[in-house]
């Protein structure tokens, strides 16, 4: 039994080998020094960099999206 | 003087429901993956053995796996937005609640159940069936820009889950701020996830009302013979088996190499653990590049089926290199070589799943070949592993599954793409006047 759940667990879990995940700590502990809360904050910053990249660009956008709309066509081609 | 002024045109809608899906399938991965980080910290409170919680995350992968087609059926039937937002704010929740773990009972109901089924709300299974109706032209691009996101989500989310664990030294917290790194990714998707174009009043690619340019019927647009209403339909014409068997084999060839690589490299090539884990990093990096790289070129030149026996072949040569060449030097050239190929069998079957069948049924059609390529994986770690008890060697069992990338590829080549995908079905010719 728990040889059929090791090896289901196994095969989900790509980018989660041990040694991989040793690897790239100790390059980003070169990085970035050991501080654990220096990375925490750094990678949490590239998580939450797409969304906001994504709003903002939406954003910056939306004076482009208002010029061509086009009044007497609703609906159709209005981004 | 009355020069009309250009006005540049905005980006298409779909860019950012290509955007948002990639954010959610990057953080949903990052949860998945994440599990293994919190093992050890959770048994040591509790004092269970590793065993006893590897079933609550093993269970998670395997109901995952199954309910994909049952998603992908509500995804069909209900077009998709409702369910991702639904599922999406249970994952969420049910992630943070984790942190209220008491008992092993509550673990695996929690992660093996509820996580595991909201996972597949989300799944790329469907997220490319968003994408294949909100893209025609450039389904391969939107298709591979969501599947390198899962590489990537499983290469950034683990490590700051490993990071934010060592931070606080406390696991409940840990799974708290990753349960609302997942609801953060809910207004965008309220704000973003739309479920067709038209919804939005614009056409797949953002191009033009036909009407308005031309009035032949772009080729693009011609259904082919095999479109179906239902994923039962799909089922009974070659071309779905014939990607899902190879998808088998994908699921195999990955699946060994992601669990029994770096134990290869170091048993059997005598590699360094530091090596070994550089070698299959690199080769992840390069996987992006690979899956980009051949949606990009699925969608310029056409010719689905031929890419994708191309990758499987590739990927069947680098095995041949990876068992025949005794050296670091071997691994570093396989590595190369199969980077390349390893997730960008995605794409290219996803988007050539969606040109032959339609849209209507795809998430459903989906669900089922990624199961098709999950039994295959479960199959190939299961066999290696008693291969090498068995031998005492990882060549046997990589030589076994390599050699099947060679049917595979055939099985791809031998798809009927230009009789049954919508992209090469010539437009009807006009009628004559007066008909």
């Amino acid at each position: 039994m728990a040889t059929f759940f090791n090896f289901i667990l196994a095969h989900s879990g790509d980018a989660a080998d041990p040694e991989l995940l040793h690897w790239i700590k100790d390059r980003l502990d070169q990085l970035f020094g050991p501080s654990p809360w220096v990375l925490v904050i750094v990678i949490g910053a590239i998580i939450f960099a797409i969304p906001i990249f994504v709003i903002v660009f939406y954003l910056m956008q939306s004076g482009r999206r208002a010029a061509t709309e086009l009044p007497d066509k609703p609906g159709l081609n209005r981004d | 003087m009355n020069t009309p002024q250009k006005t540049k045109k905005p980006i298409y809608f779909g860019w950012y429901v290509c955007a948002v899906t990639m954010f959610i399938g990057f953080v949903v991965i990052g949860v998945r993956n994440s599990f293994g980080v919190f093992v050890d910290p959770m048994s040591a409170e509790f004092g269970w053995n590793r065993t006893t919680v590897t079933i609550a995350a093993s269970l998670g992968a395997l109901v995952h796996g199954i309910s994909q087609p049952f998603m992908g059926q509500v995804f069909d039937r209900t077009g998709g937005r409702n369910m991702i937002l639904i599922t999406l704010a249970i994952l969420g929740t049910g992630t943070i609640l984790i942190s209220q773990t008491s008992n092993v009972i509550f673990l695996v109901f929690m992660y093996g159940i509820v996580v595991g089924i909201t996972q597949s709300g989300p799944a790329l299974s469907n997220t490319a069936a968003l994408m294949s109706r909100w893209f025609r032209r450039k389904r391969g691009i939107s298709i591979s820009i969501n599947s390198a996101a899962l590489s990537l989500g499983g290469l950034i989310m683990v490590p700051f889950a490993m990071y934010l664990l060592q931070a606080t030294d406390n696991w409940r917290l840990a799974w708290v701020v990753i349960g609302t790194v997942v609801l953060c990714t809910l207004p965008m998707a309220f704000l973003f996830l739309h479920e067709r174009p038209e919804d939005r009043g614009l056409l797949p690619d953002g191009d033009p009302d036909p009407a308005e340019v031309d009035s032949t019927p772009r080729r693009s647009l011609i259904p082919g013979p095999l479109t179906v209403q239902t994923w039962r339909e799909a089922f009974t014409s070659a071309p779905i088996w014939q990607l899902s068997g190879s998808y088998f084999v994908c699921g195999m060839t990955t699946t060994v190499l992601a669990v029994h690589f770096i134990p290869f490299a170091m048993d059997d090539r005598g590699v360094s653990g530091t090596t070994a884990a550089t070698i299959f990093g690199y080769m992840m990096g390069l996987n992006i590049i690979g899956v980009v790289a051949t949606g990009l070129l699925s969608d310029k030149i056409g010719g689905t089926k031929n890419l994708l026996a191309l990758v499987y072949l590739i990927r069947g040569l680098a095995y041949i290199l990876l068992v025949s060449i005794d050296s670091v030097i071997g691994m570093w050239v396989f590595a190369t070589v199969a980077g390349f190929s390893w997730i960008a069998t995605v794409p290219l079957t996803s988007s050539l799943t969606a040109e032959v069948y339609g849209t209507k049924a795809m998430g459903t059609i989906s669900g089922i070949s990624f199961m098709f390529h999950s039994f295959g994986g479960a199959l190939s770690i299961f066999l290696a592993a008693r291969l090498f008890d068995i031998t005492g060697t990882y060549t046997v069992p990589f030589a076994l599954v390599g050699a099947m990338l060679f049917p595979a590829a055939i099985s791809a080549f031998s798809i009927k793409e230009h009789k049954y995908s919508a992209r090469y079905q010539a437009p009807a010719a006009p009628a004559a006047a007066g008909d």
